[in-house]
C-alpha cells in the first residue's frame, strides 16, 4: 500500500497538486497489515500525521476489517467513499460494515494464488482512486506509475502502468465521486475531554507486565492469507518437525501424536508446508479455509 | 633483522623528539616506552589520545609533540583516528593537501580504555581495515584515578578497588590475542626496559600499512609501589621471569622476540613491588605463588 | 532547480550532496537511517565524491564526525534520540573543539518506554552542549536549512557544530514538495570548506582538544564558545538574508504567523507548527485574535526577536513536545526566563506538553488551547502546566494495564 500512496500521491503532484504521503509504520513484520495515507490540495497542505477524516478508504486485503487493530475503518464518516478489493459486492460490504457513503469494489485478481503475492494491489488501488477523485488525467497516472515502478524494471512498469489503467477505467461511472472534506471549524467544534493525568505509584505506574505470555491474546492468525491443513492420513507422526521448525510456537502435538495448529495465532508463513517429509499439509486460501470453518479447531 | 637500522644499543638515538616538561610521575614506565617509540616514529604524526595518565601530556598551553595531537574520549579514540585518516585522505585523493604534508596516525590509550570501554571502538577499527597505529601503554589499571583495577590487572595485584587478602580475584585480560584474532597488519608486545626489541618493532610497524597494535607493559611507581629508580629493573624482571612476552603477531603468525632462559622464578618480579607485597606479608602465601608460577609455566610450555 | 515530492529524509540527504559534504561517519537508527542509506548509494555511485564510513557506534561516529572536522574537511551526520543521548559525551566534546560541520536529528522519544515516533525530548537534551540548533516544519525547510547551517557553522565568528533538525515520521517518512536548487547557485552561496586554523598538517603541529587545569582558563574557553554561540544569532540574520535573495525562501530565526494584532500566541517548534497555523487560520475566522510564534533557532536562543513579536500580548501558549522530568516543558522555561521583569510581556503565559512519543495534537486541541489562554487572560492568572490527555486515552491505557496484569488496589470510577 506504500506503492499505492506514491503512485497516487505523484499523480496528483504531477497534477498541480500539493501533496503529503507517508507510510505508517505498525508493526512492520512481514505479513502484518500496513497502510499509508496521501494528502492534497491545491494550497500547501499543513496538516499532519494519520488522516483522521478520511474522504477516501482504499481497503487492499478485505480480511482487515475483520481485524480491529487494523483500524480500517476509524474516521470514516457519511462523506468518505470506500473502495475494496474484493470478491463480494459492494452492496454486501456496505451492509456488513454499516457505511454511510459510496462504496466501489475492485476484483481481487482470480489467478494468484496467494494474496501475499499480488504485487500489481499498489497501482491498481492508485489506479482507481485517481479517477474516483476525478482531477487526475491518465497521462498524470501513467507518468507517476512510471516514475515509481521504475527501480523494479521496465517489464514491471509496463504490466503496473497496463494494470493501473484498468482499474482507472473501471471506475468510470464513479468518477469524481471522492470530493474534498472540510476543515473543523474553531466554533462549535467538539471540545477534547482532557483530564488531569492521575499521579500512579510506580508499582502501577512503570511500564512492567507482571505476567507471562500474554503475546497469547493478540490474534496473529489475523495476519494469514495462506492457512495449513494437516492431511492426518498422510502424516507419518514422526519426532514432530512441523512443531519444533514452526517459529511462532503454533503447533503443538497432541497425546495420540497428531499435529494440532492453533489458528489464532497461525500466520501461513507455510515453513510446515514446506518443511513436512511427507507433504503431509496442504496449503489453503484462507477465504476458502473460513468458509469451511465448522472443521477448524 | 638484516634490514633493521637498530642492530645494536648504539644505533638507538642520543637526542630524543618528545620534549621534556611533562606531569608524567618521575620514572613512569609509560613515558619511558613513549619517548623512545616516538624517537622511531618522528614528528610527522597526530597522536589521538584517549583519557588516561597521558591525557594530561598535554594541557594547554603546554605539550611535548613536535607533532600534531587531538584529545577525544576515554571510548573512541580509534574512532578519532578514523575521522582524522579518513580526512586526511580525502584530502589527498582531491588534492586538496600536497603529499608531504600527510601524517601517520596514531591512537594513543592507557589499559583502561584498551581493554575496556574502547575495545569496542579498537575492535570496529581494525575490521574496517584503518591505518593507523595503536599504541597501549599497560600500567595495569586505571592509573590516571589512583590505580583501580582494569580489565589488565593482573590476578592478586593489589589495587583500590581490590583491597582485600589475595588482591585482585580476576585475571589479566589477553588483550594481545583478542586484537590478532581480528586479523591485523601487525601486533607487537614492547617494553621500555628493552629498547632495541622496541625499537625494532617499530620500525616494523611503521613499514606496514593498515591497523599495527603495540602494546607495551609500563611499570608504574605510583600503582605498583615501588621506587620510580627500580623502573627499568622491574621491566628487565618482567620480562626475565616470563611475566611479559616479548612477542609479534605478523603474516599470520606469532613469533617470540625474546625468550628468558633461564625463566627467574615470578617471585623475583613480584616481590619488588607494593602492590603484591601480601604475597610475601605478614606470611609468604605459597598457594597463589604457586598459582601465579604455574600460570606463567603454562603459558611457556605451550609455546 | 527541480521540483519533486522528497521525504524528510530524503531532503536532507539532498541538502548533504548540494552541501558537497566531503565525510560522512555514518550509524544507523530509526527513523534516521534512509538519509544514511541515500548517501550512501551516491557516494558508492560516485554521484558524491567522498566517503561514508560505518562506525560502532554513535558515540564513536560523533568522535570521527569532529576529528574529521579538526583535520579540515566538511562533515555531515545524523542520528536520532538514543543514538544522540549514546555520543552525547562526544557532542559536548567535539563542540568544543570549535570545528564546524553539520548534524541531522530526527526527533524521535526517548526510553523508557522505548519508542520510535517523534517528540522534542531528544534534541533539547543537546541545548547545553555548545552546538547550534536549527528546527524545521516542512521537508523544504531541511534542505534550506542545511546550506544555511554550513555556513553559519563555518562563520569565522561562530565555528560551531550545528544540529539541524527535523520530526520523525512527520517528517521524515512523508514526502511533500521540495524545491531542489542547482548544485551551481547552492556553490556561490555556499563556498568550498575553509578549515581556517583547524586542521592536522605535516607542516603545522597542532594540539586540538587539549586538557585544561584551572578555572579561570577553563572558564575562558567556555564563555568564548558560549560568546560565539549568542553572536551567532547576528550571523544567521545575515545567512537568511543571503539565502532569501539567492533563493527566494525567507527563514528567519523566528516565524510569526498572523502575529501583529494577536492578542494570543502559541508557541512552538517543528512540524505541528503547520497545524497550529491552520488552527490560527480557522481560529480567526471564528473571530478570535490568535496567532503563531514558531522558533526556528532553538540555539542561540532568539531573545530579542521573541520578546519583540509578544510585546503586548494578552496571553501566550507555549506547547512543548518535550518534557523535562521534575519541571515540565523546556521552551516554557526557557521563553519565561527571556520575558521576566520585561514591562511589556505578556501577563499569562500558559504551558501546554503533548505530542510526547508521537501522540497528536488535533485541531480541536489546539482550539481549546487557545480557549484556555483566553480564559486565564480574562481571570488575569494562569493555571498550572497541563499534560494534553483526554478521557478515552486513559480508558486505553486501563485497558492495556489488565492485560500487562498490573496489580490495582480498586478501580476508580469511571475507569
Amino acid at each position: 500500500m506504500v506503492t499505492a500512496s506514491r503512485v497516487l500521491g505523484s499523480a496528483f503532484f504531477l497534477s498541480g497538486f500539493e501533496v503529503q504521503d507517508a507510510p505508517r509504520y505498525g508493526a512492520e513484520r512481514r505479513g502484518a497489515p500496513t497502510f499509508a495515507y496521501v494528502r492534497a490540495s491545491r494550497t500547501p497542505i499543513r496538516e499532519r500525521g494519520v488522516i483522521r477524516h478520511p474522504d477516501l478508504v482504499i481497503i487492499g486485503d478485505d480480511s482487515l476489517p475483520a481485524v480491529p487493530v487494523a483500524g480500517v475503518m476509524e474516521g470514516v464518516s457519511a462523506h468518505t467513499a470506500t473502495l475494496i478489493h474484493t470478491r463480494e459486492t459492494a452492496e454486501a460490504w456496505k451492509h456488513r460494515l454499516n457505511l454511510a457513503g459510496p462504496v466501489m469494489t475492485l476484483p481481487t485478481s482470480e489467478e494468484v494464488a496467494d494474496d501475499t503475492d499480488l504485487p500489481f494491489v499498489g497501482c491498481v488501488s492508485a489506479g482507481a482512486a485517481a479517477r474516483l477523485v476525478g482531477v487526475i488525467s491518465r497521462e498524470a497516472l501513467v507518468k507517476a506509475v512510471d516514475k515509481e515502478i521504475a527501480p523494479f524494471g521496465q517489464a514491471a512498469v509496463r504490466e503496473n502502468e497496463r494494470r493501473a489503467l484498468q482499474a482507472y477505467e473501471r471506475m468510470a461511472a464513479h468518477a469524481g465521486t471522492v470530493t474534498e472534506g472540510v476543515e473543523i471549524a474553531a466554533a462549535g467544534y467538539d471540545a477534547p475531554e482532557w483530564i488531569q493525568v492521575p499521579f500512579e505509584e510506580a508499582r502501577i505506574s512503570a511500564p512492567a507486565i507482571h505476567a507471562a505470555a500474554t503475546s497469547v491474546q493478540v490474534k496473529t492468525g489475523a495476519w494469514r492469507t495462506m492457512r495449513p491443513v494437516v492431511d492426518d492420513t498422510r502424516c507419518n507422526q514422526c519426532w514432530w518437525i512441523c512443531s519444533t521448525f514452526c517459529p511462532d510456537s503454533a503447533i503443538t502435538v497432541s497425546a495420540e501424536s497428531r499435529p494440532e495448529i492453533d489458528y489464532d495465532h497461525c500466520k501461513g508463513c507455510m515453513i510446515c508446508v514446506a518443511i513436512c517429509p511427507s507433504h503431509a499439509i496442504d496449503a489453503v486460501r484462507e477465504q476458502e479455509a473460513q468458509t469451511k470453518e465448522p472443521e477448524g479447531p | 633483522m638484516n634490514d633493521t637500522a637498530f642492530k645494536r644499543m648504539k644505533d638507538l638515538p642520543s637526542t630524543h623528539l618528545l620534549g621534556t616538561g611533562t606531569p608524567m610521575c618521575a620514572g613512569c614506565g609509560g613515558l619511558s616506552a613513549l619517548h623512545e617509540i616516538y624517537d622511531v616514529l618522528g614528528p610527522k604524526t597526530v597522536f589521538v589520545n584517549a583519557a588516561g595518565c597521558m591525557t594530561l601530556l598535554s594541557v594547554y598551553p603546554f605539550t611535548p609533540f613536535r607533532g600534531s595531537w587531538l584529545y577525544t574520549s576515554m571510548a573512541s579514540a580509534p574512532a578519532g583516528a578514523q575521522g582524522v585518516r579518513d580526512a586526511l585522505d580525502i584530502l589527498l585523493e582531491q588534492g586538496r593537501m600536497p603529499p608531504e604534508e600527510d601524517l601517520d596516525v596514531v591512537t594513543l590509550t592507557g589499559d583502561g580504555a584498551a581493554y575496556g570501554m574502547g575495545l569496542s571502538s579498537t575492535s570496529s577499527a581494525i575490521e574496517r581495515g584503518l591505518d593507523f597505529l595503536y599504541i597501549c601503554y599497560d600500567n595495569e589499571g586505571y592509573g590516571n584515578t589512583g590505580h583501580q583495577a582494569s580489565g589488565a590487572t593482573p590476578h592478586a595485584a593489589k589495587t583500590t578497588t581490590s583491597q582485600g587478602p589475595g588482591g585482585f580475584r580476576g585475571y589479566k585480560k589477553d588483550l594481545f590475542s583478542i586484537w590478532a584474532a581480528h586479523e591485523p597488519a601487525y601486533v607487537a608486545t614492547v617494553i621500555g626496559s628493552e629498547p632495541l626489541d622496541l625499537a625494532r618493532k617499530i620500525e616494523k610497524a611503521k613499514s606496514l600499512k593498515g591497523p599495527r597494535l603495540i602494546l607495551a607493559l609500563a611499570p608504574c611507581p605510583t600503582g605498583w609501589e615501588y621506587e620510580p629508580a627500580d623502573s627499568i629493573d622491574i621491566g628487565r624482571l618482567a620480562v626475565k621471569t616470563g611475566v611479559w612476552p616479548l612477542k609479534e603477531y605478523v603474516d599470520g603468525q606469532v613469533v617470540h622476540t625474546v625468550v628468558p632462559s633461564p625463566r627467574l622464578p615470578v617471585e623475583a618480579y613480584f616481590e619488588k613491588q607494593g602492590r603484591f607485597a601480601h604475597l610475601f606479608d605478614p606470611d609468604r602465601d605459597d598457594e597463589l605463588l604457586a598459582d601465579l608460577q604455574a600460570r606463567v609455566d603454562r603459558y611457556w610450555a605451550a609455546l | 532547480m527541480t521540483r519533486e515530492l522528497l521525504t524528510g529524509n530524503g531532503a536532507a540527504a539532498w541538502g548533504a550532496r548540494l552541501a558537497h559534504a566531503d565525510y560522512v561517519p555514518a550509524f544507523p537508527i530509526t527513523p534516521q537511517t534512509e538519509i544514511i542509506e541515500t548517501l550512501a548509494g551516491w557516494f558508492d555511485s560516485g554521484e558524491m565524491p567522498g566517503r561514508l564510513v560505518t562506525l560502532e557506534s554513535e558515540h564513536s561516529m560523533i568522535t570521527a564526525a569532529g576529528a574529521a572536522a579538526a583535520t579540515g574537511v566538511r562533515v555531515f551526520t545524523a542520528t536520532s534520540s538514543q543514538g544522540l543521548l549514546y555520543g552525547m559525551e562526544m557532542i559536548y566534546a567535539v563542540a568544543g573543539w570549535r570545528a564546524p560541520f553539520v548534524m541531522v536529528n530526527v526527533s524521535r522519544g526517548l526510553a523508557t518506554p522505548i519508542t520510535l515516533e517523534s517528540d522534542h525530548s531528544d534534541v533539547l537534551a543537546a541545548r547545553d552542549s555548545g552546538f547550534l540548533q536549527i528546527h524545521c516544519a516542512t521537508c523544504q525547510e531541511v534542505l534550506d536549512s542545511i546550506l544555511m547551517a554550513y555556513r553559519l557553522a563555518e562563520d569565522t565568528r561562530t565555528r560551531l557544530p550545528v544540529i539541524v533538525n527535523l520530526d520523525g515520521f512527520y517528517l521524515s517518512f512523508t514526502r511533500e514538495p521540495v524545491e531542489i536548487p542547482d548544485p551551481d547557485s547552492v556553490r556561490e552561496f555556499l563556498p568550498p570548506h575553509d578549515p581556517q586554523n583547524a586542521r592536522f598538517r605535516a607542516s603545522a603541529p597542532a594540539s586540538q582538544g587539549v586538557a585544561v587545569l584551572g578555572g579561570s582558563p577553563y572558564s575562558y574557553f567556555r564563555y568564548e564558545a558560549h560568546l560565539a554561540a549568542l553572536r551567532s544569532i547576528d550571523v544567521y540574520g545575515e545567512v537568511a538574508a543571503e539565502f532569501e535573495a539567492a533563493f527566494g525562501r525567507r527563514h528567519d530565526a523566528i516565524d510569526a504567523y498572523r502575529c501583529d494584532d494577536a492578542e494570543i500566541v502559541f508557541v512552538m517548534i517543528g512540524s505541528f507548527a503547520t497545524k497550529a497555523k491552520a488552527a490560527v487560520d480557522q481560529l480567526r475566522d471564528a473571530g478570535f485574535a490568535v496567532g503563531l510564534v514558531r522558533l526556528r533557532l532553538v540555539r542561540p536562543f532568539p531573545v530579542e526577536d521573541l520578546r519583540r513579536v509578544v510585546a503586548g500580548k494578552r496571553g501566550i501558549a507555549v506547547i512543548d513536545q518535550n518534557l523535562s522530568m521534575g519541571k515540565g516543558g523546556v521552551l516554557h522555561a526557557e521563553v519565561a526566563s527571556t520575558l521576566y521583569g520585561r514591562p511589556d510581556a505578556p501577563p499569562i503565559l500558559m504551558s501546554f506538553i503533548g505530542g510526547l512519543g508521537g501522540r497528536d495534537i488535533s485541531p480541536e486541541e489546539l482550539y481549546e488551547i487557545a480557549a484556555e489562554t483566553r480564559k486565564a487572560a480574562e481571570d488575569g492568572r494562569t493555571p498550572p502546566p497541563r499534560l494534553l490527555y483526554t478521557r478515552d486515552e486513559l480508558r486505553e491505557i486501563r485497558k492495556l494495564q489488565v492485560i500487562a496484569e498490573v496489580e490495582r488496589n480498586e478501580l476508580e470510577p469511571g475507569q
